[in-house]
């Protein structure tokens, strides 16, 4: 390993503990002294982070330059007010979150952007036919998907997660009111839960899984070219569908003026690739899905919440196969 | 090494590409995840369809049992065995 991947922790090594436990206390927090009460002092929480995380802040600058140069509008190149801006928004997706999970947002205050009907599939396939993939982005807010997908209806999805600690954040998530949603472990994946997942698949369930986060012991990743520069991303989830060869589709969720809109789009018809070209195909998917998501950053510039080094170098990782 | 699990080692050979591997290369009690052949659960979740698909049987996943049948080649001939043996009765 070079210094620089030293230097530049993982993001699983050091986001969810943190993140849980503020959560946990935002949590609280808000259900006693309520959202009105708790901003402030969320934001206070926020400014300390933008002032002592200086690599945070290197980071979401580097995203907001390469997204300003290969998009050529220069009024998105980062200043010190658009870098502070995002961590700003970061504090109202945090209370965003929150009272999704509470059910404070409801089905009428969000804006469903599906014009060719996924979600409808979604709650019928359940009644005959195969399951589908969800690729799932982490810009904007992806938890209000996962509210809106269960809201009314019993909904047939796993949801897999990056995350090692599920069982606290299940707990959390029962606590807030979220019922109903499989969470599985990526990293506890067995032969047992594949066979499980594909199983699932058969009978009409649906996966959804993060097309734009590195599972930190997992070679099995590709570098594309993402906003003019190569980042890696996971080839899991097109691996998963083109063996369970089921349709992919695409999920995002974004607050555009003050609004929450679920975007689905469907991607895939049918994940296959020819034999001896998986790599080459995985590849030509995983670059169009970047194409998508850089698409999307155009839509939502703030709402990059991915305050680690998301551009970085290929690491050959020999040794971690297991 | 029988020939059912000579069979399986090529099988595990040609499902998952394994570039410069010769059935040698695996011997029946070696461990085919982690320490042994270093497969991961995508190339666990790739065999199990293939198992499935060569010699017509469905592999339960509401069991340890598949953790157990995937072991080595040795168990998974086993079990596909097994398997046959249950289907002609």
């Amino acid at each position: 390993m070079s210094e620089q991947v030293v230097q530049e922790r993982h993001w699983s090594a050091h986001k969810e503990r943190g993140s849980l436990i503020l959560m946990r206390l935002t949590a609280f927090s808000v259900r006693v002294f309520g959202r009105r009460l708790l901003t402030p002092v969320l934001y206070l929480i926020v400014l300390y982070f933008f002032a002592s995380a200086r690599s945070a802040r290197r980071n979401i600058r580097q995203y907001q330059s390469y997204l300003a140069d290969w998009s050529g509008n220069a009024s998105l190149r980062p200043t010190l007010g658009s870098v502070f801006g995002l961590f700003i928004a970061f504090a109202d997706n945090l209370l965003d979150r929150l009272d999704v999970w509470r059910g404070r947002l409801r089905f009428e205050q969000v804006t469903l952007v599906d014009p060719s009907g996924v979600r409808t599939r979604l709650l019928h396939s359940q009644h005959g036919g195969r399951g589908e993939i969800l690729v799932v982005t982490h810009l904007g807010n992806p938890d209000v998907c996962r509210a809106m997908a269960e809201l009314g209806e019993q909904v047939p999805l796993n949801v897999l997660v990056h995350n090692r600690h599920v069982a606290q954040f299940n707990r959390l998530l029962g606590e807030a009111g979220d019922r109903s949603m499989r969470l599985i472990q990526v990293s506890e994946l067995d032969t047992a839960m594949m066979l499980d997942l594909s199983q699932r698949v058969e009978r009409g369930e649906w996966l959804a899984i993060a097309g734009d986060r590195v599972p930190l012991h997992d070679g099995r990743r590709v570098m594309v070219n993402f906003l003019g520069h190569a980042a890696p991303f996971p080839q899991g989830p097109w691996l998963l569908a083109g063996l369970l060869q089921c349709p992919v589709n695409l999920l995002c969720c974004l607050k555009v003026d003050g609004r929450y809109q679920i975007h689905l789009d469907p991607f895939l018809d049918t994940a296959h690739w020819e034999r001896g070209r998986r790599d080459a195909t995985i590849q030509g998917w995983v670059q169009g899905y970047a194409d998508h998501l850089a698409q999307q950053c155009l839509m939502a510039p703030q709402q990059w919440f991915n305050f680690y080094a998301y551009w970085q170098p290929a690491q050959p990782e020999a040794t971690d196969a297991n | 090494m029988n020939a059912l699990q000579q069979e399986i080692a090529q099988l595990i050979i040609d499902t998952l590409n394994l570039e410069d591997v010769t059935v040698d290369d695996i011997p029946p009690d070696q461990p085919l995840f982690g320490e042994g052949l270093g497969l991961d659960s995508v190339d666990a979740l790739e065999l199990a369809l293939a198992l499935q698909k060569r010699y017509d049987i469905r592999i339960a996943s509401d069991s340890k049992d598949a953790r157990q049948h995937f072991t080595t080649v040795a168990t998974l001939a086993a079990f596909v065995q097994a398997q046959r043996d249950a289907c002609a009765n």
